[in-house]
């Protein structure tokens, strides 16, 4: 078994995420089964548990991974859709633009990553985070719940702008500065809760599609959002294009 | 006041303190107290939590004190009846061992707008540091919030450069 190699000059979280990468892609470890839980990785690799989860929460992003709460993680390597590079100027062009489209900001307030929350982000858990909520309405029928969370230090005066009329990512790119260089999009299905039922008019229970997206300027992860899209007449539209090289 | 300080001179940065939203959990404050203060040693006087609503205003401050006290079991906390003889703490010795048992872990999942103290009384940055005393002694409050225009939360005020100020006059010549 490949071990974590403590001479190397390579973080030892990247070190972990390679090994388990590997035995994905050898297929050591297959599709659909559930990966060791936290503390056996921890024993396994004798590293910590810090570790452990930084490497598991970045291929959780990857989409080599699914987290099922309650359960474990377990490897979803097949739904990553290989070969499709986004080359077009990335916007947050999720519907038709011709559609009457509102938005209604139910929350712009700062927090404290919780939930892993500092993981993903790649901050310190005692970082500030802008949380962002919006209710995204179609000829006022709500369509999609978003919740957005951009480490603080990034942007600070994101505070002060209107998000209810501008997109994130222009703001971030024309405002700020912060030119989105890639993403990653994860999609999964997703249990509404009874909060999420409430506002999308949805019952407690019923299925929504769960759009986990990670938006990155080079190798920094600027801000992540998380949408929830319930069953209805529009379909959400994400255009990849194949680099021309 | 010789010199008369005002709020700003004196006040700290928001972000010397954790920030929640009011629907977070108790259980969740008390994760945020640990990573922030406890694992990290750092132990800012006083040590709180600020809550804010979902248009980022401020809506109170949370101590260990008023984490502490939302999970107290109800029957333990003074009883709001008038002419109500004072309790024997000596005969409550036999919940001592039991008092923050199963009972509590049922009140972390409360929201923390149930247990903060709520932001009621405020200064501006121009305002007397003698106002701030004022409010804080009569109100018994650890933190005052520095509002500008009554509305931008910009700082805060604490208790030890209040103290500073008003004893550096008392013991001019």
């Amino acid at each position: 078994m490949e071990l974590i190699d403590r001479e190397s000059h390579q973080k030892l979280y990247h070190q972990l995420l390679s090994i388990i990468g590997k035995k994905i892609e050898s297929g050591e470890w297959p599709v659909g089964s559930q990966i060791p839980t936290e503390e056996e990785l921890c024993h396994m690799f004798s590293v910590s548990r810090a570790t452990v989860r930084t490497a598991v929460l970045d291929l959780v992003r990857q989409g080599y991974l699914k987290r099922q709460q309650g359960k474990g993680t377990f490897i979803c390597r097949n739904m990553v859709s290989d070969g499709l590079v986004m080359t077009a100027s990335i916007r947050e062009q999720l519907f038709d633009e011709k559609l009457n489209i509102s938005t209604n900001v139910l929350a712009k307030t700062v927090m404290m990553p919780i939930d892993e929350l500092d993981v993903m982000l790649d901050i310190q858990p005692d970082k500030h985070v802008i949380y962002i909520k919006r209710l995204r309405l179609i000829d006022n029928e709500p369509i999609l719940l978003q919740e957005t969370y951009i480490p603080y230090h990034i942007c600070p005066l994101l505070l002060e702008e209107d998000v209810e009329n501008q997109s994130l990512l222009d703001i971030c790119e024309k405002k700020f500065g912060i030119k989105i260089t890639s993403v990653n999009s994860n999609i999964d299905v997703a249990v509404i809760n009874l909060n999420e039922g409430r506002l999308l008019k949805q019952a407690e229970g019923s299925c929504a599609i769960l759009l986990m997206q990670y938006f990155y300027s080079g190798e920094t992860l600027i801000l992540y959002t998380r949408s929830i899209k319930t069953q209805n007449r529009f379909q959400l539209i994400m255009k990849h294009e194949r680099k021309i090289i | 006041m010789s010199d008369r300080k005002v709020a700003k001179d004196v006040m700290i940065g928001i972000f010397e303190y954790p920030h929640v939203p009011y629907w977070f959990t108790i259980s969740q404050a008390i994760r945020i107290v640990k990573v922030s203060f406890i694992s990290t040693k750092k132990y800012p006087d006083p040590m709180a939590i600020l809550v804010f609503d979902e248009k980022y205003n401020l809506m109170g401050t949370l101590t260990l004190k008023d984490i502490l006290r939302g999970l107290e079991p109800q029957f333990l906390k003074p009883s709001a009846k008038a002419q109500v003889a004072e309790e024997d703490e000596s005969a409550l010795s036999l919940i001592w061992d039991t008092l923050f048992d199963k009972g509590s872990k049922e009140f972390t999942e409360r929201p923390v707008s149930e247990i903060m103290t709520p932001a009621k009384y405020f200064v501006e940055p121009t305002d007397p540091l003698t106002k701030a005393a004022y409010l804080m002694l009569h109100h018994d409050l650890i933190l005052l919030p520095v509002l500008e225009n009554k509305k931008k939360f910009v700082g805060l005020v604490r208790m030890i450069e209040v103290f500073d100020e008003i004893s550096n006059a008392m013991l001019k010549e």
